[in-house]
């Protein structure tokens, strides 16, 4: 506390001897300030100020300038791609509505087609099998009137040697006709 | 008491009894020719710095922008990095019309002015140089016990550099403010009324505006007096403190050793100190330039907006 007391006593006499000693000493004098050491400040300033401009800030600020161009592209495509994009999925939404329509179309068709083809695979069994049930009918009646027929003559024949056997008679042609006529008749009953 | 005779204002020691007291600092006002008598008079280790840091700012351009890529890497990253930084900020000050006239200029103080102020942080500079005294004019040093001549001084601690800077800045500023607005324009901005006031209490304000013009005038023409003071004071302050901070401890009769690690750690605060100082300054004189330049065409940008 003293000290700074005593210092700002003595302040008058400091800033008394710091400041110009005469009147022929002016304040630039003081500081230094001449014109040469001022335009050699100035011009080194000027060198840098002109070089750095031309060479360092124009080429950065070009590239900067390209730069923040480019992004604005880049984001210009990048709304235009959303765009797109989003155009291609309402695009899709409609192609694959159209393909589950045109598929659900074919379904139907193929089911309807299979359905008319079973029905008419179906008739066409139904009237093969009908056929074949008629053709082995018919061959049964055939095989039946056959075996009939060989019945008869087997049992014709049984019944001549049986009765020409038994009566001791050797049966004539009208004999045989007649006995055969008769047991054909019996056995069609 | 006794008090020393000050060879400039900032070589100041008040002593009381036979200790030093209060040691204010010992940097030169002024910076110090290598041979004021002959013709490289204006090569003071001011301009010597400046150059060495002009060199090394257009190496370090040169170097972002040789093989400039699309894609940035390496130190083109960075110095598109600050530049980008820069334009914004001058963009949000000037407007996106002035802004790619007025980039190269503000960046150029700005990088400039950033990389002098923090050039003086480096160790030696300021501190290695001859001693002033006939008996003394050998590399050494910087004591409190005698004047040194710096070897190498910070640029911005030089009011040459400064007030050099602030002249171009009004130059282009003169420039700036004609194309945007016209002598005509700019008279009517300064001495114009303002506030769309008419009829007799328009005609009644006009004194008012002149004298408001004229107010305007003397500071628009202070304003490079502003800038280059302002900017010279602080890094002239930060010397000055880096410099007593350094040697506080040499005003005690302190064993060696202690007064070594006085005079490596008390100046470590004062170290960031300057570092921010150093930035801010440089981002200061930058940005009232560049408002500077807003304001006179202010009108101008703010019907294009």
């Amino acid at each position: 506390m003293d000290s700074l007391t005593i210092l700002i006593g003595k302040m008058p006499t400091i800033l008394a001897s710091a400041a110009p000693e005469g009147s022929d000493v002016s304040i630039f004098e003081k500081f230094g300030v001449n014109w040469p050491k001022f335009l050699a400040q100035v011009l080194l300033f000027l060198i840098v100020y002109m070089v750095l401009s031309k060479f360092a800030f124009k080429p950065i600020m070009a590239i900067l300038e390209d730069r923040k161009q480019r992004i604005a592209e880049s984001e210009e495509n990048l709304k235009r791609i959303a765009a797109e994009l989003e155009e291609a999925d309402i695009k899709k939404g409609e192609i694959i509505s159209e393909a589950n329509a045109r598929a659900e179309r074919l379904v139907s068709e193929a089911r309807e087609s299979a359905e008319a083809v079973a029905e008419k695979k179906r008739n066409e069994a139904t009237n093969e099998a009908a056929q074949i049930i008629a053709k082995a009918r018919e061959a049964g009646e055939l095989e039946k009137n056959q075996t009939m027929a060989e019945l008869k003559r087997d049992f014709g024949r049984l019944v001549i040697d049986t009765t020409g056997k038994v009566t001791g008679k050797v049966l004539d042609d009208e004999d045989q006709e007649k006995i055969n006529s008769e047991i054909s008749a019996q056995i069609s009953v | 008491m006794e008090i020393r005779m000050i060879q400039s204002a900032s070589d100041v020691l008040v002593f009381e009894g036979s200790s030093p007291m209060l040691l204010l600092g010992k940097v030169s006002l002024m910076a110090e020719p290598f041979a004021e008598a002959s013709p490289l008079g204006w090569l003071t280790n001011s301009v010597a710095v400046a150059a060495f840091i002009a060199l090394l700012i257009l190496w370090a351009a040169r170097k972002a922008t040789r093989n400039a890529q699309r894609v940035p890497s390496g130190f083109q990253n960075f110095f598109e990095l600050v530049v980008e930084f820069i334009y914004s900020q001058v963009e949000q000050i000037v407007g996106k019309k002035l802004a790619p006239r007025v980039f190269p200029l503000l960046a150029t103080i700005f990088i400039y002015v950033a990389i002098a102020n923090w050039f003086g942080l480096l160790p030696g500079i300021g501190t290695i140089g001859f001693g002033s005294e006939p008996t003394q004019a050998a590399l050494t040093l910087s004591a409190d016990d005698h004047h040194i001549v710096p070897l190498l001084r910070p640029p911005t601690a030089d009011l040459n550099l400064t007030l050099g800077m602030a002249a171009v800045f009004m130059l282009v500023w003169v420039y700036l403010t004609v194309r945007e607005t016209g002598v005509i324009g700019f008279l009517k901005h300064t001495f114009g009324p303002k506030g769309g006031i008419k009829g007799l209490l328009g005609i009644a304000i006009v004194p008012v505006f002149l004298f408001v013009g004229v107010i305007e005038m003397i500071s628009i023409a202070l304003r490079p007096v502003s800038l280059s003071l302002r900017l010279f004071g602080n890094v002239f302050a930060g010397e000055n403190l880096m410099h007593v901070m350094s040697n506080l401890a040499d005003a005690y009769n302190l064993p060696a050793f202690v007064t070594f690690l006085a005079s490596v750690l008390a100046p470590l605060p004062t170290f960031f100190l300057e570092l921010l100082v150093g930035g801010l300054q440089a981002m200061v004189f930058a940005l009232l330039c560049g408002v500077y330049i807003q304001l006179s065409t202010a009108h101008d940008e703010g019907e294009s907006h």
